[in-house]
């Protein structure tokens, strides 16, 4: 499974729910299959996905708050991890794609070759799953339907061949978009 | 400051502990109304969350966090033109400050500049003039800079 059809996939079952997507691949990916007025693309400041999610979904405890992440934006930001981990942010779903690579940048290897952020997430109070195939990322986004956060969901996926565009909206109209949905 | 922040309307602070400010963050605490991060840029990614939810927030930090985060300021907060307030502690204003601050205290101001933040030093007569000076700013569209300066020895 490549992002792009793991990003599909997800975005689907998850509806009009918010997201906040990692710059990179990630959020030109998320763009480019299922563009919504609920997804903050977050288009710079790598690694702060999660962060930004975290800050939603504090305001927003009644609603579940997904977050798009990269290998290589979490391990910009272990200690967003921690932070969400001591508040046990009951309505955030973190799910990273993990292609053990910067991909945008050239594709070189991140630390995921070599360690496992499944034990990260662990230690850090989430509740972690993991997949490399279809079946069981259906498996799993059936489960957490009833299952409290916060949650990290682990895919680990093969390098795109296909380039996705660019986002093609200004950052404030980004920013416009993801305010009136709480409207 | 924290109280009279709160009342006009700043709901959420996040940020990494200065003991410029401890007062602040003390007070803060006691009304459960702060939220201590890992680091300065993690900080304004949750602020920024909270703000992007219409709820008005601030972020505290030593200077050498402002250094941490100015590409966040600049590819996050500016960029998508998201309104917070910055409280900063000015470390190295004392010439006899610890050694590690004196650099970053002698061009923190020259940063604040050259980011194309607008600040205000926080004094004893004005800080209620400072506070309303950056709700404003916030409420009209447009981050701020309040700077607390470190006047004693520890």
């Amino acid at each position: 499974m490549n992002r792009m059809e793991a990003i599909r996939l997800i975005a689907k079952k998850i509806g009009n729910q918010p997201i906040v997507s990692a710059n990179g691949y990630v959020s030109r990916d998320l763009f480019e299959t299922y563009d919504k007025e609920s997804n903050f693309y977050m288009i710079g400041s790598m690694g702060l996905a999660s962060s930004i999610a975290l800050g939603v979904a504090i305001k927003n405890p009644k609603k579940r708050v997904y977050v798009f992440d990269g290998d290589g934006n979490i391990l910009m930001n272990l200690g967003s991890l921690a932070t969400i981990g001591m508040l046990r942010q009951k309505n955030l779903i973190h799910i990273i794609f993990d292609n053990e690579s910067h991909e945008s940048t050239g594709g070189q290897p991140t630390h995921t070759t070599k360690l496992d952020i499944k034990n990260i997430g662990k230690s850090t109070n989430y509740r972690v799953f993991e997949t490399m195939s279809k079946n069981g990322l259906q498996t799993i986004l059936n489960k957490i339907q009833n299952t409290s956060g916060p949650i990290m969901i682990i895919i680990k996926i093969s390098k795109s061949s296909n380039t996705s565009k660019r986002v093609g909206y200004n950052p404030t109209k980004i920013r416009d978009r993801f305010m009136n949905y709480f409207d | 400051m924290f109280d009279y922040l709160h009342n006009l309307g700043v709901e959420n602070s996040v940020g990494v502990p200065d003991s410029t400010m401890k007062y602040f963050i003390e007070q803060g605490l006691k009304k459960n109304k702060i939220l201590i991060a890992t680091r300065e840029d993690e900080s304004i990614g949750i602020a920024v969350g909270m703000s992007l939810a219409k709820s008005h927030s601030l972020v505290f930090m030593q200077n050498a966090g402002l250094a941490n985060s100015i590409s966040t300021i600049t590819s996050l907060v500016q960029l998508y033109k998201i309104p917070l307030i910055f409280l900063v502690g000015w470390r190295g204003y004392l010439k006899n400050d610890a050694p590690e601050h004196k650099k970053i205290g002698e061009i923190q101001s020259k940063i604040l500049k050259l980011v194309g933040l607008k600040s205000k030093i926080v004094k004893e007569d004005n800080w209620k003039s400072c506070c309303k000076w950056a709700f404003d700013q916030i409420s009209n569209g447009s981050s701020c800079c309040l700077v607390i300066r470190r006047l004693f020895d520890e």
